[in-house]
């Protein structure tokens, strides 16, 4: 009698052990800069990865392994971001993000030296979607050139398929990131026989009233601009200033809610955006986190985050992270290495997030997924598309992608 | 009692200068070298690679700023660019297959004769006018490499650095990165430590006081304002490589931008104006201190239990860290390397301390 219930007590032990060893969670890194100028996208994305994240552990987890979500703050600071890099890979963390391009490329040689995961969509070196060369780099959604050259595909398909004489002017701020599409634009100038002229402005991006002047002497069919969130907001003013009709600016994926409402939801009525995830809280995934954690009182953050696209850009960074994790579990089990985990990335097949995004599907040679984006237009109350998920001259993209990568690659032997 | 004088006859002239001539301090120089030396045996690899390294290469960096702002007296607002040039000099020495020894004598060499070409144009002006002129040379260098693909690397602004090689063997462990950041960090620290006491060093000083009235006493100012900027272009040039080579091991525009050029400043200003230990500190202070913060403030939460909003978690220590500055600067206007002098010299004497009266 005794013995036996001795023998029940250790397997009872032995068994709440097992248990508490099939619960390891599973943990993500999100080390952004919340604090300086990263700010302005940064806490949505890191309130979506928390909700979700929360969302799919009360339906078990990732194939019974529950997620753990780190945020740390690194202010944009390389050495921080490295710092936190270094400190989380110690406590068993295997994918990380940082969501700035300075830190992201300071932590590319000690992820690719170590062999962890670098998430790092929409942020970091565009020329890292080469899975072939930049192995253990993850920057799923569009790359800056993708994201042009879409563009230009949409500008394409409203001049009835020919851009010949179409004159298209790149509004950008003048440095890395606006500079960043010249290549392909001029590229696909030349191919298509538009006329392409480049109308930069300094940072920070207050004052671009000598550029709109030339802007309007130049009486451009199309404006692409490459700004960030405010930005869009001064561009807007000096349109309106210089009478350029809204309508004929297409701006990169960093204009959000806040910025139409700050040049004003009328005002805005007719401007265009590339994106590659789905704006507003209408979507299926958000509306199923509304009502199973912010109806509930159990939300990580402000509800009126929700509207901002922002936070669907979170969603689909992470439901693709935790979606790739959870192919890892299912292919090659417990315990997970970053071998594992990239292939369970790499076999992202035509994932959407519930209609959330642009259809992804990672291989191990396109880490990027293909690089969809559409183009919405704002009817004055919200984004309505106006295209499918598109990824147009795709050759092109990828020659530059390739030219980038063969240059990292060589300076690697 | 600790720093105990009596008993220290000085015989020759030899002795009479010496570094550090109370024993007590012989002794705990002596101890800090051997806790630097052996830090590899007992700190774990994450405190080693990402805390103590980059400390030692930014001290090293903040004496050479030391040199110009605490010493000759002259502002510097481009100080990060000056070591970002050393950085993208060496390399690019690198990459054309100049060892590494060579390579970052090489950088500072580069920024030496950058820093000091811009200093004949800047020098012709002083105080607030220099410090506006040396921010210039920040945005100047700031344009030029986002600007001039062959400087940056590219579009992509980011230039991988090859591994160190040092005498042909290639230093890749956290123990051999820091040992090299820790032979320049003691390199710029002894020559600092005997710039004191020689002739270069007390005309500096004497042009930081009063510039016309060194020059009064026959000592020739522009020249040794240009030496000053010369001498803390080669440090910080060498200190930049120094640092590309041992943490970063990539180098982009942005780890030298115009923040950094602040955060240097702050370093100097927070340890203390031509005060060396005071360079230790406030490298340390203004590194580590908001990952510290950040830590810190974690711990707490987890402790209490509260649970905050993460925008909360990452402005507060911000704040702290913000509310410290400002308390140590009001406590001693001279920075953290003059609280220690304090201590010091209560030490001194103590226990008789009516000695001082």
């Amino acid at each position: 009698m005794r013995l036996r219930s001795i023998l029940g007590g250790v397997a009872l032990m032995l068994t709440s052990s097992m248990a508490a060893h099939a619960a390891d969670p599973v943990k993500f890194a999100l080390c952004y800069d919340l604090s300086k100028a990263y700010t302005f996208v940064t806490p949505q994305v890191a309130q979506a990865a928390k909700d979700y994240a929360d969302l799919l552990n009360a339906k078990g987890g990732l194939e019974g392994h529950p997620i753990e979500v780190i945020v740390q703050d690194h202010g944009n600071e390389p050495q921080r971001g490295i710092e936190c890099y270094e400190r989380l890979k110690r406590d068993g963390v295997m994918v990380f993000d940082m969501l700035s391009t300075p830190v992201s490329r300071a932590v590319l040689p000690r992820v690719m030296k170590d062999g962890n995961i670098l998430m790092q969509s929409l942020a970091g070196r565009g020329d890292a979607v080469d899975g072939e060369v930049f192995k253990w780099v993850f920057p799923i959604g569009p790359t800056y050139w993708g994201q042009a050259a879409n563009d230009v595909g949409y500008i394409k398909q409203q001049s009835g398929g020919s851009l010949k004489g179409k004159r298209v002017a790149f509004v950008y701020v003048d440095y890395p990131f606006g500079q960043e599409p010249i290549g392909i634009l001029k590229t696909l100038a030349e191919k298509e026989g538009f006329d392409l002229q480049l109308f930069p402005y300094p940072l920070p991006g207050n004052d671009q009233a000598a550029t709109w002047t030339q802007v309007r002497r130049f009486n451009p069919d199309w404006i692409i601009s490459w700004s960030l969130s405010n930005m869009h907001v001064i561009a807007s003013r000096e349109m309106k200033r210089n009478g350029i009709p809204i309508e004929k600016y297409i701006g990169v994926n960093w204009l959000n809610e806040v910025d139409i409402k700050n040049i004003g939801p009328d005002a805005a009525k007719g401007l265009k955006r590339g994106t590659n995830v789905a704006g507003g809280s209408t979507q299926p995934l958000v509306q199923e986190i509304i009502k199973e954690l912010y109806d509930k009182g159990k939300g990580n953050g402000d509800r009126k985050n929700l509207e901002d696209v922002y936070y669907n850009t979170g969603l689909a960074i992470w439901s693709i992270g935790f979606e790739g994790a959870r192919q890892a579990i299912k292919k090659d089990g417990w315990p997970l290495t970053p071998q594992k985990l990239k292939d369970g990335l790499e076999s992202i097949k035509n994932f959407d997030a519930n209609g959330l995004m642009a259809p992804v599907t990672v291989t191990a040679a396109d880490h990027g997924g293909g690089g969809k984006t559409r183009i919405e237009m704002w009817d004055g109350t919200k984004w309505v598309p106006q295209t499918d998920w598109i990824a147009s001259f795709p050759e092109e993209v990828w020659k530059v992608v390739k030219e980038q990568s063969a240059a990292y690659a060589k300076d690697q032997k | 009692m600790l720093f105990r004088q009596a008993g220290i006859l000085h015989t020759n002239y030899a002795q009479d200068r010496a570094l550090f001539p109370i024993p007590a301090d012989r002794w705990m120089i002596g101890g800090l070298l051997l806790l630097a030396a052996t830090a590899p045996l007992y700190l774990n690899s994450l405190y080693l690679s990402s805390y103590l390294l980059p400390w030692l290469v930014w001290t090293a960096a903040a004496l050479g700023l030391n040199l110009i702002l605490g010493w000759a007296g002259q502002f510097h607002l481009g100080y990060a660019a000056v070591m970002g040039i050393g950085a993208y000099a060496a390399v690019h020495a690198q990459r054309a297959g100049v060892p590494w020894e060579i390579a970052i004598v090489l950088a500072g060499l580069t920024a030496a004769v950058i820093g000091s070409v811009f200093a004949f144009a800047a020098l012709r002006v002083k105080g607030l006018y220099l410090a506006l002129s040396t921010l210039a040379l920040q945005f100047v260098m700031d344009w030029t490499i986002s600007h001039v693909p062959a400087i940056s690397g590219g579009t992509q602004a980011t230039l991988q650095a090859p591994d160190i090689r040092l005498l042909g063997q290639a230093v890749t462990s956290d123990a051999g990165l820091y040992y090299v950041a820790l032979v320049w960090c003691v390199l710029v620290t002894t020559f600092m430590l005997n710039l004191r006491r020689t002739a270069l060093g007390r005309a500096l000083v004497a042009v930081r006081e009063k510039d016309y009235a060194a020059a009064v006493i026959g000592v020739n100012s522009f020249y040794f304002k240009l030496v000053a900027f010369a001498t803390s272009s080669f440090i910080a040039g060498v200190s930049g490589a120094v640092l590309i080579g041992t943490f970063y091991h990539a180098v982009t525009p942005e780890q030298f931008s115009v923040d950094v050029s602040i955060q240097a400043l702050a370093m100097v200003i927070v340890g203390g104006l031509g005060s060396i230990i005071g360079s230790y500190f406030g490298a340390g202070f203004i590194l580590l201190m908001p990952g510290a913060m950040n830590s810190f403030i974690s711990w707490l939460t987890g402790l209490f239990g509260f649970s905050l909003g993460i925008e909360t978690l990452a402005h507060l220590p911000h704040a702290l860290y913000g509310a410290l500055i400002i308390g140590f600067l009001l406590l001693e206007p001279l920075g953290l390397g003059k609280i220690y002098g304090n201590v010091r010299d209560y030490l001194l004497v103590w226990p008789f301390g009516y000695v001082k009266k």
